[in-house]
């Protein structure tokens, strides 16, 4: 089935649009490949260092706070960070669908389920630090407040800014656009299923 | 397009003839979807890229033509919801209706010269969801329904329908301020 003619004057100009068009060598992609994954794998140790941070100083409050709220918000500190480590390592690894082997559909829906899934994630991850940080906050008063008037305050602030954060403003973000990705694979199966003919 | 994969030996070969031969049209495609200039320049790169890393898997069950427009748009698909996805103010993508719409009430006297007439095009072309962006692409590029339906996983008759409505949409925002400027 042909497709009829465009007008000649707005080929010529679309034409035009790739007039200057960027050169690379085979060396120079065989050196970026080796770039990305040097900076993939920097990018996974400097994810590692980080929250190995995380891990040892709850696991330091464990042995420095002696209080029973505190030690369990470590443990659980120190259990959810470890999840999170193993959930975003696991997420880097996830490839997409070979690009030359996927029709565009079902690249472009895979790639929005992707990304809506990564936002789902992110909106669970989030959800643990509330409980861990109002426990190990609340341990800490009970422990410290009689010896440091000022550290009830100062944690109940840290508190309520962290419940406002973790609890309200960032799900309530991914939420909205996991959300918003879902209707735009919602419109896209529909439009699938009504022309029915998809092919890989 | 006449390039014989079973003759070329090396993946670093059959790279070389092809952004010979299609590296104006993958330049094009990089245009159509991202407007910065830098980070136009990393998505050529990027498919450039990944054209070059899949040769290595090409087995001719498709034509090659095929494989270096699926590549190249799957992997500028993935450029722009990765663009997309951080911003809160990033422009959402124009369904047909809304692009439609969005004619009626441009301003005739924004471009006057043809560089001004291919930035609009451009901007229009940029403003599309990604499959419309696709069909539309493929189609400048003079591929017929039946390729361009290979490419994007959409019915022939799908491909051929989708291309007379955005085309009407993109002529007549062409057409109402710009023909004097060609």
């Amino acid at each position: 089935m042909p497709c009829d003619e465009l007008p000649d004057d707005l080929r010529t100009l679309w034409l035009e649009a790739g007039k200057d068009r960027p050169v690379f060598s085979p060396d120079q992609l065989r050196k970026d490949t080796e770039r990305l994954q040097a900076r993939r794998r920097r990018g996974n140790a400097i994810l590692l260092v980080c929250l190995s941070i995380f891990v040892a100083t709850f696991a330091l409050g464990f042995f420095l706070v002696h209080n029973t709220l505190s030690r369990i918000g470590s443990i659980l500190a120190v259990l959810a960070f470890g999840f999170w480590l193993v959930n975003i390592l696991l997420e880097r690894a996830r490839t997409s669908p070979d690009p030359g082997e996927t029709s565009a559909l079902l690249f472009y829906r895979a790639e929005l389920v992707r990304t809506r899934d990564a936002h789902r994630q992110l909106l669970w991850r989030w959800l643990l630090v509330p409980p861990i940080n109002v426990l190990f906050d609340f341990g800490l008063v009970q422990t410290y407040a009689k010896r440091f008037p000022f550290i009830a305050p100062l944690e109940w602030s840290v508190s309520a800014f962290v419940l406002a954060v973790f609890l309200v403003w960032l799900p309530v973000k991914h939420l909205k656009v996991a959300r918003k990705y879902q209707g735009r694979i919602d419109a896209l199966d529909a439009a699938i299923k009504s022309n029915g003919e998809v092919t890989k | 397009m006449g390039i014989k994969v079973d003759r070329l030996e090396s993946q670093d070969e059959l790279y070389r003839q092809v952004a010979d031969e299609y590296g104006a049209a993958l330049a094009r495609l990089a245009y159509a979807y991202e407007a910065d200039p830098d980070l136009r320049r990393d998505l050529s790169q990027e498919i450039h890229l990944a054209l070059w890393r899949s040769f290595g898997k090409f087995d001719g069950r498709c034509s090659l033509r095929t494989w270096i427009y699926r590549v190249a748009h799957n992997v500028a698909t993935s450029h722009v919801i990765r663009q997309t996805k951080g911003k809160r103010n990033a422009p959402a993508f124009l369904t047909l209706e809304e692009a439609e719409a969005q004619a009626g009430n441009e301003d005739i006297e924004a471009f006057t010269n043809r560089r001004q007439a291919l930035t609009r095009l451009l901007a229009l072309v940029q403003r599309l969801d990604p499959l419309d962006r696709q069909v539309i692409l493929a189609y400048f590029e003079d591929l017929d329904a039946e390729s361009i339906a290979e490419i994007t996983g959409l019915s022939a008759a799908n491909v051929w329908s989708k291309i007379h409505r955005i085309k009407d949409v993109l002529i007549r925002q062409f057409y109402r301020g710009g023909r004097n400027a060609l």
